[in-house]
């Protein structure tokens, strides 16, 4: 009875096959809690659901299921709770887990027969892609921002894959620039929210990622200067809870700091050097500020106004500190305070002080508000536009239910245009594509006994055929090649190889096949008298490497600079045709005139010429 | 400053917390106009008959879902029906204790549940039985009603909506389709419509005014500049230095057209230093790139003069909204300068900070006279038309001249239905469209046959009952419809079209009126958002039809 409406409009097949399927969610937030009031209410029969977060007051504007009651406890948990008080005859399974962990290995990902994602994070998209290519388990794909949404289909060898395009990757600066030489205000937002904050409150030794501090020659010293000033400022942080410590810290970052830069005349010599603030002026105006002030989080403050919150919000922290301090286990690690875009009072110390930093160095101030959202990296989120790209989301997957990929859509959600929602077929997958182009095979490993000789000679080297000549890496991490064969003997447990771990191969030879990655299962057993403590799960075909590209002709390396031709030229049309061919888009510049110079070589095969011609930027691409 | 919430003790207040994702969306303006919000959500006309309660009504409490979690003030659901097992298995918002109790009552306390800032109130009644106490219906924002609904209720209840000026929402959830229409008020003006940030750039390189000339001046010769100053010179300044020269040797014309603008544009690229290490500079190669969009005379875009020409601009009164008298200043201002007023914001671009920040105070400062202008104009308006409301807030008429170029007043036009007395102009539409391959428009025709059906159904006095899947009935109004939309010329629909309303009809058939959780989920989704636009006046609303189907996942909106 309760089921006759989907009944009647999916038929009873289907309705058969999604209360017999297994599925699994990810991610219990924006897009999550709306599909599993969808998958639940479509009667999906088994779903399991998994989100590593704690629910935040910022979620309840959109994350139904839930309330002000469950906030700091464990989304998915809470979720499923919900979800099961509305349906009891839901078959539900949460974890509070990071997907990422090894517990979730290629075998336990194969066990569903759907993967919904619904992320927030490059890193944690990019490893559900990977693991459910191997898998070979079908994969809808989601996201939004603001009002824009989109659901993709990924199925190994039929669609792209998550990575068959690239990625934006979020912005880094130099760290230089972030600490000596400011010339923005977000580069002043990052000082108070990635050094400042953590030198006083926090881990100071965890490298923030939107800091660049790769060394090279040219800021080696400037590094070292700068390590010298950080240990000054650890020592703040004995006295950071009484009275005079926000005098310190003023003396020291406002003070003393930009006294040494202004030294640094190189940097000065052809823009204003930083001018230091006069403390008791800031001090006087800022006995007559209310600590209220920091509620008005849409204007700007005056300088005024911005020390009186840096001193306030300085006290407020130090006093967390301290209770922290003082309630902690033996124990426990020492208490630290990071920054948390929700958290008011780390939100005013940074708008506070990347403010005075932006004052001394005549960058333009920022309002609490857009401080928040550059410093937070938030993405606006409403309730409206994860109810669209969860209900697609479930629509995709009855395509695949219903094995009728071709059916299968890329949707899109956008604000403007003629139609809210829009639709795309699936592409096929990218043959350049650094993910789902790789080869993978499963090797079972003994974990008590199996060596990395094991897997080079019995797995790699016997029953794949690999020559000697081969190299095996972990992430960037060699642990094998020809020359380099001391780890033989070691146990690849020892090694930190575990279930799930991925070992790249790579064939050395003269004619080398393409990489090879090799997945690890674990056996759960011990292995009998007779089987070997390494095994290939599932024999697969490799194929060799294409051939390196013949040079080309030689006459455009002695004209790089020869202009394009004009556009009625035969020659500009393939030109134009080989730059449609390639997956980035290239910025026009000289080194796309020599492509073009070098297309326009009079060839009976014009395409076959093009090809040559980009296969050396296109063997980067494989062979990293 | 927040207008929105009053400051409290302890920095933003947890309502701040709690909206901060979407206040990044229409800002604490918009969030007020939400939180002033009392929304009707009409979400069934009582039964079908002995068997059929009628509309499950889960596309409607779907939508009141998204528009609880974002926190408008309150809602109100109207709904005659008591909950039944079916219903269960569709709506989220019903318990398994909920059976046989009143469904409005059910709904709203659980959605109550989802945010503690909002009031809820329901009536176990038709609406019909409401609208005789006037003073009801003028207490809401917003009016939501899930159908089908049949005309003797639906007629009045927009009709009264219209006069009151209260916009309406029509929205069917049956199988894998859904359709919704807006009604708004005649004229439905929004001033913050959030234009691509690219298309509101307005940088008055041809009519500068004389502190911008004389930042420009400043910079008489180039050549004095060492590399590293020459590399900084903003783009802007560029442009208006090289403009003058240019205009010197064209007989003080600025470039005016495209062959003159590419000169143009090759002219300052080669007026870059190359002899650096990097071999150009960025700041010419900006000012290069941005010689085809930025020189170009300003000019009134046709739907701000169209604007200008309407009658409540022209004709103001004591009783004129503020958006007129604002707009009425505003083309004042157009009339006396040839411009409109200035939004202010610059481009990011290459520049020593310093420089950049004084030339964004001359912008910043052109702006703010501007304003003042207006401002008094506005003041002189009211005070002549002796208008007895409060004086237009100075905030509203900022962010006015901010969006001055991209306002925009939608004609509201009446729920949409194919019947004798509809618009021609809809019918034809309709027809026009059916042609069209591949459009969605027979599922809108299909959902207006289920219309009379259900209408027939709920208002015939027969004894025996029909089903919603009756055959004599679906004919027959099908036939009637595609009557309807025979041409002017006496062409009838096509056998094409024909198949492809039959094909839609087929589905609502088969889902016997029943909805999708999935679908009135995502239903729920698109009709909420316009709801929110209509409710915060942000952003452009539909206009005014909205078709969605499911099975191919593609939504398409018509003006019908
Ligand atoms: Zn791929």
């Amino acid at each position: 009875m309760r089921d006759s409406s989907i009944k009647r409009s999916l038929g009873v097949d289907l309705t058969r096959s999604l209360k017999e399927s297994r599925v699994l969610l990810v991610g219990a937030g924006g897009i999550g809690c709306e599909l599993l009031k969808n998958l639940v209410l479509t009667g999906f029969g088994e779903i399991h659901i998994i989100d590593l977060d704690t629910i935040d007051l910022s979620n309840l504007n959109r994350q139904f299921l839930f309330r002000h009651e469950h906030i700091k406890k464990s989304k998915a948990l809470v979720a499923k709770e919900v979800a099961q008080k509305f349906r009891s005859d839901a078959k539900l399974e949460a974890y509070h887990a990071n997907i990422m962990d090894a517990q979730f290995d290629v075998s336990w990902f194969e066990s569903f027969n759907v993967v919904f994602n619904a992320l927030d994070n490059i890193a944690a998209r990019r490893h559900v892609n990977k693991m459910c290519l191997v898998a070979n388990v079908p994969l809808i794909e989601s996201g939004t921002t603001g009002f824009n949404g989109q659901v993709q289909v990924i199925q190994k060898s039929e669609t792209e894959c998550y990575d068959c395009n690239v990625k934006e990757t979020p912005k880094s600066f130099p760290v230089c620039t972030i600490r000596s030489n400011p010339k923005e205000p977000i580069h002043c937002i990052v000082w108070a929210k990635s050094y400042l904050l953590p030198e006083l409150f926090g881990n100071s030794d965890d490298e923030a990622p939107e800091v660049d501090s790769t060394e090279d020659a040219d800021n080696a010293k400037e590094i070292a200067d700068l390590r010298k000033e950080a240990l000054e400022l650890k020592e703040l942080r004995q006295s950071i809870d009484t009275e005079e410590a926000h005098q310190k810290v003023f003396d020291k970052v406002f003070g003393k700091d930009i006294i040494r830069l202004q030294g640094m005349t190189d940097l000065w010599k052809e823009k204003e050097p930083p001018k230091l603030l006069d403390l008791a002026q800031l001090q006087k105006e800022s006995d007559s500020i209310a600590s209220t002030v920091s509620a008005q989080d849409q204007r700007v403050w005056t300088l005024g106004e911005n020390f009186s919150v840096f001193r306030d919000s300085l006290n407020r922290l130090a006093r967390r500190l301290k209770q922290l301090q003082e309630t902690k286990l033996p124990d426990q690690d020492s208490p630290i305070l990071t920054f948390d875009k929700d958290d008011v009072d780390t939100l005013d110390f940074v708008t506070a002080t990347a403010n005075l930093r932006a004052a001394i160095f005549h960058l333009e101030l920022k309002s609490k508000f857009d401080v928040k959202q550059m410093a937070g990296n938030i993405i606006p989120a409403i309730a409206t536009t994860n109810a669209m790209t969860a209900g697609l989301c479930v629509l995709q997957s009855l395509k695949v239910f219903q094995d009728n990929l071709m059916q299968a859509k890329m949707v899109f959600l956008e604000r403007s245009g003629a139609r809210a929602i829009n639709s795309d077929s699936l592409k096929p997958p990218n043959p350049d594509c650094p993910v789902c182009s790789r080869l993978v095979v499963p090797v079972e490993i003994d974990p008590e006994l199996a060596t990395l000789e094991h897997l080079v000679h019995d797995v790699l080297q016997l029953e794949l055929g690999y020559g000697r000549d081969i190299s095996l890496l972990i992430g960037d991490r060699l642990v094998y090649d020809q020359e380099f064969d001391d780890a033989l003997p070691d146990k690849l447990f020892d090694m930190g190889i575990k279930n799930g771990s991925f070992i790249t191969v790579k064939d050395d030879n003269e004619s080398a096949r393409v990489n090879l990655d090799v997945v690890i299962k674990t056996r759960s057993e011990p292995s009998s008298e007779d089987s070997k403590p390494a095994t290939l799960q599932k024999m697969v075909e490799i194929p060799l490497k294409p051939k390196q590209p013949a040079q080309p002709p030689t006459d455009d390396a002695q004209n790089p600079e020869q202009p394009a031709p004009p556009s009625t030229d035969d020659a500009a049309v393939t030109g134009k045709r080989k730059r449609e061919g390639s997956d980035d888009d290239v910025e026009p510049n000289s080194h796309d005139a020599k492509r073009l110079a070098s297309a326009s070589v009079p060839d009976s095969n014009g395409i076959k010429a093009i090809v040559l011609d980009d296969e050396e930027e296109g063997a980067i691409m494989i062979d990293d | 400053m927040t207008d929105a919430f009053p400051a409290a003790l302890t920095g933003p207040t947890s309502k701040e917390r709690k909206y901060d994702r979407q206040l990044r969306l229409w800002a604490a303006t918009g969030q007020q106009a939400l939180e002033d919000s009392h929304v009707l959500l009409v979400n069934s006309d009582g039964p079908l008959g002995q068997y059929n309660t009628g509309v499950t009504g889960v596309a409607g409490v779907e939508t009141l879902k998204n528009l609880v979690l974002p926190g408008i003030g309150g809602f109100t659901i109207v709904d005659p029906a008591i909950v039944t097992e079916s219903d269960l298995g569709v709506n989220f918002f019903l318990e398994g204790e909920s059976l046989g109790k009143s469904r409005a009552e059910e709904t709203c306390r659980l959605l109550k549940e989802l945010n503690p800032d909002v009031e809820g109130y329901y009536y176990v009644k038709r609406v019909e039985e409401l609208l005789t106490d006037p003073d009801f219906l003028p207490q809401h924002k917003l009016v939501i009603i899930s159908g089908p609904m049949r005309r003797s209720t639906l007629v009045p209840l927009t009709q009264e909506a219209k006069q009151l000026g209260i916009p309406v929402l029509y929205l069917h959830s049956v199988g894998f389709f859904s359709t919704f229409s807006v009604q708004l008020p005649a004229e439905f003006p929004i001033v913050e419509t959030h234009p691509d940030p690219e298309s509101t750039q307005d940088l008055r390189l041809l009519n500068p005014w004389p502190e911008l000339v004389a930042a420009a001046a400043g910079l008489n010769n180039l050549d004095t500049l060492d590399d590293h100053q020459h590399g900084h010179v903003p783009y802007l300044l560029l442009l208006l230095h090289f403009l003058e020269q240019w205009k010197h040797s064209h007989e003080g014309n600025a470039p005016s057209n495209y062959k003159e603008k590419t000169e143009f544009r090759e002219f300052v690229r080669s007026q870059a230093r190359t002899s650096n290490p990097e071999g150009g500079e960025e700041n010419f190669d900006e000012a290069a790139a941005a010689v085809l969009k930025t020189i170009t005379p300003f000019s009134l875009r046709s739907s701000i003069r169209e604007i200008f020409e309407m009658d409540q601009c022209r004709q103001l009164s004591a009783s004129s909204q503020d958006f007129w008298v604002i707009a009425s200043a505003i083309k004042t201002f157009h009339a006396s300068h040839g411009v409109l007023p200035l939004p202010g914001s610059l481009p990011d671009m290459k520049a020593q900070s310093a420089d950049y920040v004084s030339l964004q105070n001359i912008y910043k400062t052109k702006a703010r006279q501007d304003v003042e202008e207006v401002t008094a104009t506005v003041r002189h308006l009211e005070s002549q038309l002796q208008r007895q409301t409060p004086a237009i807030p100075d905030r509203d008429i900022e962010v006015f001249c901010k969006n001055a170029a991209h306002i925009k007043v939608v004609l509201g036009r009446d729920i949409p239905q194919i019947s004798i007395d509809s618009d021609a102009s809809t019918l034809k539409t309709i027809r026009n469209e059916l042609g069209v391959p591949d459009s969605l428009i027979p599922i809108f025709i299909a959902m207006q046959i289920l219309d009379s059906v259900v209408d027939e159904i709920q208002s015939s006095s027969r004894e025996e009952e029909r089903s919603v899947d009756d055959d004599a009935l679906w004919n027959s109004h099908t036939e009637r419809i595609l009557a309807l939309l025979t041409g002017a010329d006496g062409s009838a629909v096509c056998q094409e079209a024909r198949a492809q309303i039959a094909r839609a009809s087929k589905e609502l058939r088969r889902a016997e009126g029943g909805e999708l959780h999935n679908i009135s989920s995502l239903t729920g989704g698109l009709v909420a958002q316009e709801a929110l636009k209509v409710l915060t006046r942000q952003y452009g609303p539909l206009d005014n039809t909205c078709v969605f189907d499911g099975a191919r996942s593609k939504s398409e909106m018509y003006r019908l």
